[in-house]
């Protein structure tokens, strides 16, 4: 089913997650994702879609089973967590930018503190990046001082300036204005478009059609379906899958 | 609020505070006490002009231009120069006597309560420094994953927290002194330090987690180590959170700093205590340490408040 291919940059096979107060978030989740595919994972609220995606950078610790990102395993004994987080961005629901600082400083604190990367050099790449999102105008700017879909482009651009190879989503458009969500999906259709492996949670149906290679449907901490979009939104064949697109489309 | 009810209520205030102020007056007089402010500034400051004394019996001789003073000893030997004085007390010629005045240096000099208000900044700014360092090692160790590290950091502040400070001081000065052969300031220094940084941990503690998770994830998801997103994420914003408590705390470590006179470092509250058996004006002296007292914690506090001010320009 999931061969070992070169080609796989993150594979995870048949893991488990117990939450110590005897939750069952995940269920023997097994997945491979391709170089450069962006994968689109729905799901109703709790099914462990979210848990899914933060155990692909340690954030969740899993109970069994393995992940391996870039042919590195996470928990092999010689892994650096910190170095294999270095390469896989995360950008999250509530952006989490760091608000004692400016956003310009925000994108270059880790490649300053983490990478050891040259200042001017960082300057340099993070400015590009605050173009590249569109906020070259508010660079100097606080956190507090921008909306919502500014501050979640300034966590993209802050996740891109360490050169990742992976970028997580975690729903970055549901704490969004609807007038928003628009300029951050932009963002993130540019990133697919330049061929960035992207796995991204979200409740965005239009963004998954429309940009998704694949796209996996979880429900109860179990992946049950996972299909191109095309068949996956007109032809679900999975009951559960069907129950569920009735009640969002 | 409308502008007439704040004079209104501004006059309120004042009026408010003269009558305390007329009711402490009246009730000295009540009691035949004789203000007399004038006894505590020598305590202050000692403008007194100080003498020079003839180390022997012998004779003065002044220059002419009255710009040098040479005192020739009687029973032969060395002459002395007096150079220093502000003015003259003899003449050329005169026979002086071992003790005699011959001249006199008017020279500020700070008086026994300014010397022990800076004991008392001393101690108060040496046991704020050591304080922050151990408190933030132990408020770190109290939210640390390793049980150990957590429990024994719990154990120093309830014990700390649990007992008085008055205990402690004699203890690190009888005890932990003794053993380690400490002076009395740094017994002092160390107690005051140790009791502080119990609280400076809880304030540390509540700091560091009332920063939202996302933040240090966030840390973390961009490869920093723990440490790393410590130092770098969230210490920063809790230092910010931390600052009004923490003036409160170090407000309270320079009042507390009072109770090292008990081992006999004279600060300001034990100078004040000399100071009125000296000149019989207590209530002169004690108000007088008491807004000294106030002017130190007043100056804290603002300059906190100004820092506060500065760390806000990214709210």
């Amino acid at each position: 089913m999931h061969l070992q291919n070169a080609e796989d940059i993150i594979i995870a096979k048949d893991v488990d997650k117990i939450y110590p107060n005897g939750c069952h978030a995940l269920k023997k989740v097994s997945a491979s994702i391709k170089k450069g595919e962006v994968v689109v994972i729905i799901g109703p609220s709790g099914s462990g879609k979210s848990t899914f995606l933060r155990t692909l950078n340690q954030l969740e610790t899993i109970s069994s089973g393995s992940i391996v990102i870039d042919q590195v395993d996470m928990y092999g004994k010689n892994t650096n967590i910190n170095k294999l987080r270095e390469h896989v961005g995360m950008v999250f629901q509530s952006f989490n930018l760091f608000p004692h600082k400016s956003a310009l400083h925000n994108v270059m604190m880790a490649p300053l503190k983490v990478s050891k990367r040259a200042k001017s050099e960082v300057e340099e790449h993070a400015k590009a990046l605050m173009k590249k999102v569109g906020l070259a105008e508010r660079m100097n700017n606080y956190p507090s001082q921008l909306s919502g879909g500014q501050q979640q482009r300034v966590a993209i651009a802050r996740a891109l300036c360490m050169k990742p190879k992976i970028m997580l989503f975690d729903e970055p458009t549901s704490a969004l204005d609807p007038e928003m969500v628009g300029e951050v999906l932009d963002v993130m259709k540019s990133l697919a478009k330049e061929g960035m492996t992207m796995v991204v949670v979200t409740h965005e149906m239009g963004f998954a059609r429309e940009v998704a290679d694949r796209v996996l449907f979880m429900e109860d901490g179990e992946l049950l379906v996972e299909d191109t979009p095309d068949k996956f939104f007109h032809n679900p064949t999975h009951p559960r899958l069907q129950r569920f697109l009735s009640q969002v489309l | 609020m409308r502008s007439e009810n704040r004079a209104l209520w501004q006059s309120v205030y004042l009026v408010i505070v003269v009558a305390f102020c007329a009711v402490v007056y009246a009730s000295s007089k009540h009691i035949n006490y004789n203000w007399n402010w004038q006894r505590v500034v020598p305590y202050l400051i000692n403008t007194e002009p100080q003498s020079v004394r003839a180390p022997f019996d012998g004779t003065a001789k002044v220059s002419t231009d009255d710009k040098t003073l040479t005192l020739v000893p009687d029973a032969g030997g060395e002459p002395v120069v007096v150079k220093k004085f502000s003015a003259i007390s003899v003449n050329d010629g005169d026979l002086i006597f071992e003790g005699d005045q011959v001249a006199t240096i008017s020279n500020w000099r700070i008086g026994p309560i300014t010397e022990g208000m800076i004991t008392t900044l001393e101690i108060s700014l040496a046991s704020l420094v050591f304080a922050v360092i151990i408190g933030l090692f132990i408020g770190l160790g109290r939210i640390s994953r390793n049980l150990a590290i957590r429990q024994l950091c719990i154990t120093y502040i309830e014990i700390i927290r649990g007992t008085p400070l008055l205990v402690q001081i004699f203890i690190f000065y009888f005890f932990i002194g003794t053993v380690l052969s400490l002076d009395r300031f740094t017994a002092g220094v160390a107690s005051l330090a140790v009791f502080t940084a119990a609280y400076v941990a809880e304030i540390v503690r509540s700091g560091i987690q009332s920063i939202p998770p996302g933040q240090m994830e966030a840390a973390r998801s961009l490869g920093m180590t723990y440490v790393q997103a410590m130092v770098n994420v969230i210490l920063p914003q809790a230092f910010k959170r931390t600052l009004p408590p923490m003036a409160g705390q170090f407000i309270n470590l320079i009042k507390d700093s009072s109770l090292v006179s008990v081992i006999s470092i004279t600060d300001l509250t034990k100078a004040g205590r000399e100071v009125v058996s000296a000149t019989f004006a207590p209530f002169e002296v004690w108000f007088t340490v008491a807004l000294l007292y106030l002017v130190m914690t007043g100056a804290l506090s603002w300059m906190i408040q100004r820092l506060e001010k500065k760390l806000a320009a990214s709210d």
